[in-house]
């Protein structure tokens, strides 16, 4: 969106509370959805309970196609559909519920620094795991991605999106990593995470941010979806504080969530 | 110990060692930690096209990309991180993470994108350090690899255009110098009294958009009102990488008040770093750094010389 058109957005925004029935669109949960996705839906999902703000999720095949920028998820509020948590956090802070009020500037800086390292480190991972991985791309991730669809349009689309996630991540530098590298980078950004987290029950201390629910929505989907090799997972369980801050998060906050 | 080190990287010019921000940083990072480097530039040779800038090279390894040969230098042992906590070494990462996602985009458009300034200065610099006839070639391959690198990462190609996506990495990238700029403060380094791979990363990134004479620039415009990452460049050019002075000389001394004000505080924490460093040299940790130390003679100096 242009920067005149975001403007105009909040302006409307910020005219209509929160109605009840926002919507949040993802792809199917049983059969379609895969990582990267879950985790940037159930981040989204994480943040809205922090500001109290009811939500219902709603599964369609076609989410990617319906969302304004291709990402996952996006929300329906009142007539507006905003997709991705970066835009979701400005449209929500537009409506008057912002969870990052009480920092101070260099408390933002850090905050914004450390959400850029998840979405650097963490997002990319997973997308290079997902699709530059040959065993998990056959296996799990065409067809699931190519579910809802038959043949041919099924390997179609799947094949152009592995194509899509490889020139990504050969124009970042990431297309030359190895498994093991790509790892060991997940390894020293949870070190990194952990570090920060320290022995705080949130990432800056007493309340959380659209941090943590962005860190929640990543580290519990890696912990609980099967892929072909448990190593992410293996890597995640050796930080006791990510483990517990987790099992915080989901209790606080998706306890009455019948999962 | 080791072998010796060359480093390949783009030249100087702009009153920088190097216009190329990928080569800042690593010369940036070698002069921080003492490491003994030569730089090799590639201007005027065939490597421009063949070689991967920048590029260290050891004996029989190679090593490219700026964090791979960070990591490669602080294996040797020149380490300029060495004083940092744990968190600390966590907020390099994120804020590294933060310059590569909002800023980088942004740099890259402003040099080798926005067709004024890759006609008028970006282009004509690269062209006239590249032989004949690698002069036609190479500019135009480093724009059409950092138009698909913006549009990939930020766009969902083919979908957007150029002109979409201009609007929002700009924005990004004023925030996020607005945020390294709240970060820094009025300090000297991000990190204490001596630079770190963090300095030399955001010196790296926002040095040359500060010194290069870009005919259109509003980012450039954004930078100038942000005082203290002026100066921080500015700090690093005059302490680090002036003709006259090899290594890491002592502050210059104004005679302005603000910097005496800086010089008394420099004093109580180069005393306290000297117990510090007092007490790691006695418990003696594994990985020591080579870095020649200044510390005690800079106390020596500057207890001399306040009013």
């Amino acid at each position: 969106m242009t920067l005149v058109a975001e403007a105009f957005v909040s302006q409307m925004a910020a005219a209509e509370p929160w109605p009840e029935s926002a919507t949040l669109y993802q792809p199917l949960k049983e059969d379609q959805i895969l990582l990267s996705d879950c985790a940037s839906s159930l981040a989204v999902q994480a943040y809205l309970r922090m500001c109290g703000l009811p939500v219902q999720v709603v599964c369609r095949a076609n989410a990617e196609y319906m969302s304004p920028s291709g990402k996952i998820p996006f929300i329906h509020v009142g007539n507006q559909v905003v997709s991705e948590l970066g835009p979701i956090v400005q449209f929500t802070k537009a409506k008057g519920n912002s969870l990052s009020d009480g920092l101070d500037d260099v408390q933002r800086a850090e905050m914004k620094a450390y959400m850029e390292l998840v979405n650097n480190m963490l997002l990319t991972a997973e997308l290079y795991i997902q699709w530059c991985d040959d065993a998990t791309a056959a296996e799990i991730s065409r067809p699931r991605y190519s579910s809802p669809y038959s043949w041919p349009l099924s390997n179609i689309l799947a094949y152009q999106k592995q194509w899509e996630v490889r020139r990504k991540m050969n124009a970042v530098g990431w297309g030359g990593k190895t498994l093991e590298q790509v790892y060991e980078d997940v390894n020293q950004c949870c070190q990194a995470l952990s570090q920060r987290l320290g022995t705080q029950p949130y990432f800056f201390n007493k309340q959380p941010t659209e941090l943590d629910a962005l860190v929640f929505g990543h580290l519990f989907t890696i912990l609980t979806t099967r892929l072909t090799s448990t190593e992410l997972a293996e890597r995640i369980k050796s930080y006791s504080n990510l483990l517990s801050f987790c099992r915080r998060v989901e209790q606080t906050y998706f306890e009455d969530k019948s999962s | 110990m080791a072998a010796a080190m060359e480093l390949r990287c783009w030249g100087a010019d702009w009153g920088l060692p190097s216009v190329h921000s990928e080569s800042l940083i690593v010369q940036a990072y070698v002069k921080f930690s003492g490491a003994k480097v030569t730089v090799v530039p590639v201007d005027w040779t065939w490597k421009t096209l063949t070689a991967t800038v920048p590029e260290l090279l050891c004996g029989d390894s190679a090593v490219q990309e700026p964090i791979n040969i960070l990591n490669y230098l602080r294996k040797q042992r020149f380490n300029a991180d060495y004083d940092l906590t744990a968190r600390q070494g966590a907020d390099t990462m994120a804020y590294i993470a933060l310059l590569e996602e909002k800023l980088r985009p942004a740099l890259l458009h402003t040099f080798w994108v926005d067709a004024e300034n890759y006609a008028n200065l970006t282009r004509p610099w690269f062209a006239s350090r590249s032989p004949f006839p690698l002069n036609f070639l190479v500019p135009s391959q480093h724009a059409s690899a950092a138009l698909s690198r913006i549009l990939l990462t930020k766009g969902e190609a083919p979908l957007h255009g150029i002109a979409e996506v201009e609007g929002k990495i700009y924005s990004d990238a004023k925030e996020c110098l607005n945020l390294l700029s709240y970060r820094l403060g009025s300090e000297n380094y991000f990190f204490g009294n001596l630079p770190t791979s963090l300095d030399a990363f955001v010196f790296g990134s926002v040095a040359p958009l500060c010194k290069a004479s870009l005919p259109s620039s509003p980012l450039q415009s954004h930078l100038r009102q942000l005082g203290n990452l002026t100066s921080f460049c500015d700090n690093i050019l005059a302490v680090y990488f002036s003709p006259d002075r090899p290594g890491p000389p002592p502050p210059v001394q104004d005679t302005m008040d603000a910097n005496l004000q800086k010089l008394t505080q420099l004093v109580n924490k180069e005393s306290n770093l000297i117990e510090k460093m007092d007490d790691n040299l006695r418990s003696s940790p594994q990985h020591k750094p080579h870095r020649p130390d200044p510390k005690p003679s800079l106390a020596r100096e500057q207890s001399s010389t306040p009013a």
